[in-house]
């Protein structure tokens, strides 16, 4: 059973100890909400930078892992006789090997799988792992064991997956568990008062993360200390997992990631190869290191669920939601991963009468993981598209429809008031910016190129964690040491962080050493996903820097005999209000040479006591569709965000570029591809067949605008999340553009060249509505 | 992970052409696909014999009486900023310059962009299939959606080339040194369908090098163009595209060649539709009518019916595009 939580984690997060006295949002801002550029561009760019997949420690082996080449099938023999003879090789592990058989994948009814299980549900399950001494040798060595494999019938079709004969991916069919079922108002009730009724079937396709840096782990022994580098979004997570599977406590459990080559969900969680590395090392008395290669990443480190969405929505003609009817059928794969899409149906516009109704399947297929806002541009896909039907038919723009359906209360949550929301500024701003209404009335083309424009709106459901300390300490030169146990992803979070300390303390950003995301040196911090990373961690590492601000403050009170409600500290110096004037550089002070450093400990406030906190879109594309050839290009874009205060404007704004290239890549490029009829083998796990989008897919002519509600109750900095909501409605906007465009709704993405052909030679011939 | 092979530059392309001829033995030129391949287990080799520095392979020059050869080791992007390929052959640049990402473009080859092997994904992927002597095809029941809808038998594939559509559209020729010696054939003949041998895509033999392009001169009023359709707006392969190649006088085509890529095993050349419009000027109706003899022989798998509006489309709009230049 899964339950009807309003968080994709399925957990109501729980909170730390908030510190006396409650800062409030900044009025007025030197460094924070600047352009600033990374503290670590240069590492970055120059390639000095030591990612998980650089790091080389003496002694160190290479680890290769042997799967299944099949979509199902049961491994009845592993013979790894001439591997272990082969030249290098320093250790192999099987399911038999002692130590090996750790449970994976937990079910309502305890775990599922096990690391080398070998009952393999899909293709690229784990069967045995080798360590020798060069990548090479390990990679021979993999290949040289022989497996006797008996191949079983499977399914990859999550629609055959529900018929009564469809072969079961495990015991029991194929279904995960009961239907959750949303139910608020009466939808029968509301459908009768509409006066427009609409139903329809929208598809999404399977989408693979593939961040640039694939998966990587390095495990290191010392005695029955375990010591991992690994590349994840989040260590704390990592650490627990890894310490629950080894059977170690977690002080014996060490696990870092400097920087780091992109996640989007995939790398929030343990992955199988982590553990292997550490098995292998453990076996060998040496430091392990796996790589996953390109093609591995799209097989076994999770994906985004398809789903099969139908979606009935009733409007009044003076635009009043009625009912909202949403059934979804979905697939996390071959083991329990949520692909439920149902929150924006829930939340994001005003209607008494909702109901929800979601299935999960097992199929013989990688294992789900959260990817970029999960469940939600899938719903964006279906009800922004039938946003933009509802307000066709009863004859509204679009932009007008959605602004005068807007909550100030968050539905799902039984009516909770958000602590702002800025939709109805991203609509109307945006559409301004945009030129909305100008492009929207240009009279349509005949000639094969046909221009249009469309918009979405979307929110993100979740508020994050409100657990997270930061520690900040200031050295006697009035230099700095930023400590957090947040990773960085790739989204300029040492940065931020680091601003928001220059803010508190004066201190300019190269005079500030950040240490993180290291469960040996760092405090918790939850993992950098869901859009939690600023808004969990930026207030905290505020309260620190207060922290010492204020006990510096108090020694330098001492020291200069005044009272410390005249002192402030400004561009690395203590100044006195009153006279007489005086200004003591920070290291002149004595107590500080003395006492060498200053220590600020913060801690994450609880969130707004009976309020909800959540960021806001409306995003705006325009594309040329050449109805000749079915090509769709992307021409304009414009990003109008409420995502609270952006604390950095330059990350904020390729954040928000990053989002739209997925959503871009999930319109018109983007889905896993299985040989389903004859295999179930993936076809297009590469990046060639598998096509992310490229510079020539994205717009010159992009926009981002920060809606800034100037939000005092969300927390400490005023920021809400923007990582989610960037991708959100992307794919959505560009649907509805296309519509605008040529008249043919787009039901299942991605839009590709051949589907638009389909679609409108079916309008030639008076299918298509 | 690539696996081990010996490495071999030899000096002279008749060296070269002696250590081809030993089987086991694979030449390595501009190396962007070959060592995928290698790494991929699409190919095996045991020796790699590199032509890569053999300088007179190399470089674009026009001879005496007009027309322009073309060594095979010439890059992409050389091909596709020469100016005077871009004026006098301007479906060969754009060919080129659609092809592949930059990257790959300065370092792929010509004959190596005419030779490649095909990018169906049974064939590059985990399957065992008739071109890689298997038992079958796998795209005949499965995915097809970029496979070929004319030409096919037994195998499905369709030729990767953006080059060589256009070459064949212009009457280029190509010289082959192997160890019988040197010859020269039209391009057009040098490809090798499935239902010939699904085992080759191209006459070449063991021992056998693709030298050199040859152009003719370019004659007066002549145009051409190639236009390629694509799934993502670079490092993507046709869809479906076309190579045209057309001598006007006063308006009136004299004569056509039509080639089109990503529908067949070879790049595909379409003489009924060449006829349709020649002696004829270019108009809505002649375009019309020849694009629809592009697909008239067309027979699409389950799932590329759309390649038959596509080539209409495709072939219409640059029809059109060409009358209008």
């Amino acid at each position: 059973m899964r339950t009807d939580s309003v968080n994709y984690m399925g957990e109501s997060p729980p909170e730390t100890q908030g510190q006396a006295g409650t800062l409030t949002p900044w009025e007025e801002t030197t460094v924070v909400g600047k352009p600033l550029p990374r503290v670590d561009a240069y590492e970055r760019v120059s390639g000095s930078a030591v990612y998980t997949q650089d790091i080389v420690l003496p002694g160190m082996l290479y680890g290769a892992i042997l799967r299944c080449p099949h979509a199902h099938a049961k491994v009845k023999h592993v013979d790894t006789g001439k591997a272990a003879k082969m030249p290098g090789v320093h250790g192999i592990i099987t399911d038999s090997t002692p130590g090996a058989n750790i449970p994976w994948y937990h079910g309502a009814k305890g775990a599922m799988s096990r690391l080398f299980d070998p009952h393999c549900r899909h293709e690229g399950e784990e069967v045995a792992a080798v360590a020798a001494e060069s990548p090479h040798q390990a990679w021979d060595a993999a290949k040289a064991i022989t497996v006797e494999y008996e191949r079983l019938p499977f399914v990859t079709d999550i629609e055959d997956a529900m018929n009564s004969g469809a072969p079961p991916v495990h015991e029991g069919g194929n279904r995960d568990g009961d239907s959750s079922v949303y139910q608020r108002g009466d939808t029968a009730k509301g459908f009768a008062e509409a006066d427009v009724v609409l139903e329809e079937t929208y598809r999404t396709s399977f989408e693979i993360h593939t961040p640039m840096e694939t998966h990587a782990s390095v495990a290191q022994w010392d005695g029955n200390r375990l010591t991992v580098w690994d590349s994840t979004q989040g260590v704390f997570a990592v650490q627990s997992s890894l310490a629950e599977s080894l059977g170690l406590p977690l002080s014996s459990v060490r696990v870092a990631c400097h920087y780091m080559g992109g996640g989007f969900g995939s790398k929030l969680d343990l992955s199988k190869h982590t553990v292997i590395a550490a098995l292998l090392a453990r076996m060998a008395a040496r430091p392990v290191k796996v790589t996953l290669t390109r093609e591995e990443s799209f097989l076994c480190v999770g994906n985004r669920p398809a789903n099969i969405i139908k979606l009935k929505a009733g409007v009044k003609k003076d635009g009043t939601l009625t009912a909202l009817e949403l059934t979804n059928l979905g697939s996390g794969g071959a083991y329990p991963a949520s692909s439920s899409v149902g929150y924006l149906v829930r939340d994001l516009y005003l209607c008494p009468n909702v109901h929800v109704d979601e299935t999960n399947v097992f199929i013989n297929a990688g294992t789900a993981r959260a990817m970029r806002a999960p469940g939600f541009p899938q719903c964006a896909w279906a009800l922004e598209q039938t946003m933009d039907a509802l307000a066709e038919k009863i004859g509204v723009d679009p932009v007008e429809f959605r602004v005068n359906i807007i909550p100030t209360v968050s539905q799902v949550r039984n009516n909770m008031p958000f602590t702002s929301t800025g939709l109805k500024r991203c609509l109307l701003e945006g559409a301004k910016a945009f030129r909305w209404k100008e492009a929207r009335e240009r009279p349509r083309q005949d000639g094969p190129i046909r221009r249009g424009v469309g918009v979405a709106a979307g929110m993100w459901g979740w508020e994050g964690e409100t657990v997270s300390t930061a520690i900040v300490k200031l050295f006697a030169d009035g230099s700095v040491n930023l400590n957090i146990g947040a990773s960085d992803i790739g989204t300029g979070t040492k940065t931020v962080m680091a601003m928001v300390v220059a803010e508190e303390l004066g201190v300019p950003l190269e005079k500030i050493q950040i240490e993180y995301a290291d469960t040996g040196t760092t405090s918790y911090a939850p993992g950098s996903g869901g859009s939690q990373t600023v808004v969990a961690n930026a207030p905290a590492v505020r309260k620190g820097a207060v922290e010492v601000r204020n006990q510096l403050l108090e020694l330098a009170a001492d020291e200069l005999k005044r009272p410390v409600g005249e002192l402030v500290l400004k561009d690395g110096a203590i100044q006195t209000t009153a006279e007489p004037i005086k200004k003591v550089p920070i290291s002149d002070l004595q107590i500080l040479q003395r006492r060498q450093m200053i220590v600020g400990v913060g801690y994450r406030d609880r969130g707004p006591e009976g309020k909800v906190a959540l960021p806001f879109v409306a995003q705006f594309a325009e594309v040329e569709v050449n109805i000749r050839t079915g090509e769709t290009k992307v021409v304009r874009f414009l990003a109008a965000h409420d995502s609270g205060r952006a604390l950095n404007s330059l990350t904020f704004e390729n954040q928000v570029f990053g989002g739209i290239a997925m959503g871009i890549g999930f319109a018109t490029t983007e889905q896993r591809i299985l040989d389903s009829r004859q295999t179930g083998k993936m076809v297009n796990a590469n990046w060639h067949d598998y096509k992310i989008p490229t510079a020539m897919d994205v717009p010159v002519d992009q926009t981002c605008i920060s809606i800034d509600p100037h939000d005092k109750e969300c927390n400490n900095t005023g920021a809400k999340g923007l990582g989610e909501p960037a991708t959100i409605p992307a794919a959505a906007a560009i649907a509805n553009a296309v519509y605008h465009a040529t008249g043919v709704r787009l039901k299942q993405a991605p839009i590709t060249p051949m589907q638009m052909l389909s679609l409108l030679a079916q309008q030639q011939e008076g299918g298509n509505r | 992970m690539i696996p081990w092979f010996t490495y071999s530059r030899p000096n002279s392309l008749k060296d070269a052409v002696k250590q081809l001829s030993v089987p086991g033995t694979r030449l390595h030129a501009g190396g962007t696909d070959l060592l995928g391949c290698l790494r991929d287990g699409v190919v095996a080799a045991d020796k790699l014999v590199s032509i890569s520095h053999l300088a007179e392979l190399r470089g674009i020059t026009r001879t005496g009486n007009g027309s322009v050869r073309i060594g095979a080791l010439t890059t992409l992007t050389e091909i596709a900023e020469h100016p005077y390929i871009m004026e006098h052959y301007a479906a060969l640049s754009e060919g080129a310059s659609s092809a592949a990402s930059p990257q790959l473009r300065n370092q792929g080859t010509i004959g190596g962009n005419i030779s490649q092997r095909p990018r169906c994904w049974y064939f590059r992927g985990d399957f065992h299939c008739l071109r890689k002597g298997g038992e079958a095809c796998y795209a005949v029941a499965g995915e097809n959606q970029f496979h070929c809808i004319v030409g096919g038998q037994s195998c499905f594939i369709v030729h990767p080339s953006d080059t060589a559509p256009a070459l064949i559209a212009l009457e280029a020729r190509v010289r082959i040194t192997g160890p019988q010696g040197t010859r020269t054939l039209p391009l057009e003949s040098f490809f090798v369908g499935p239902q010939k041998d699904f085992t080759r895509e191209n006459v070449l033999d063991a021992g056998d090098i693709l030298t050199e392009i040859l152009l003719p001169a370019p004659a007066a009023n002549h145009r051409s163009s190639y236009r390629k359709v694509r799934a993502r707006g670079a490092w993507d392969f046709a869809l479906a595209g076309v190579a045209l190649s057309v001598r006007f006088s006063n308006g009136i085509v004299q004569l056509a060649r039509i080639v089109l890529s990503g529908v067949a095993p070879v790049p595909w050349r379409v003489r009924e539709a060449e006829k349709i419009v020649t002696g004829k000027e270019i108009d809505d109706e002649t375009a019309s009518q020849a694009a629809a003899a592009c697909v008239k022989d067309a027979v699409p798998l389950a799932k590329n019916e759309y390649k038959l509006h596509l080539v209409r489309g495709v072939v219409e709009e640059a029809l059109l595009a060409m009358k209008q230049a």
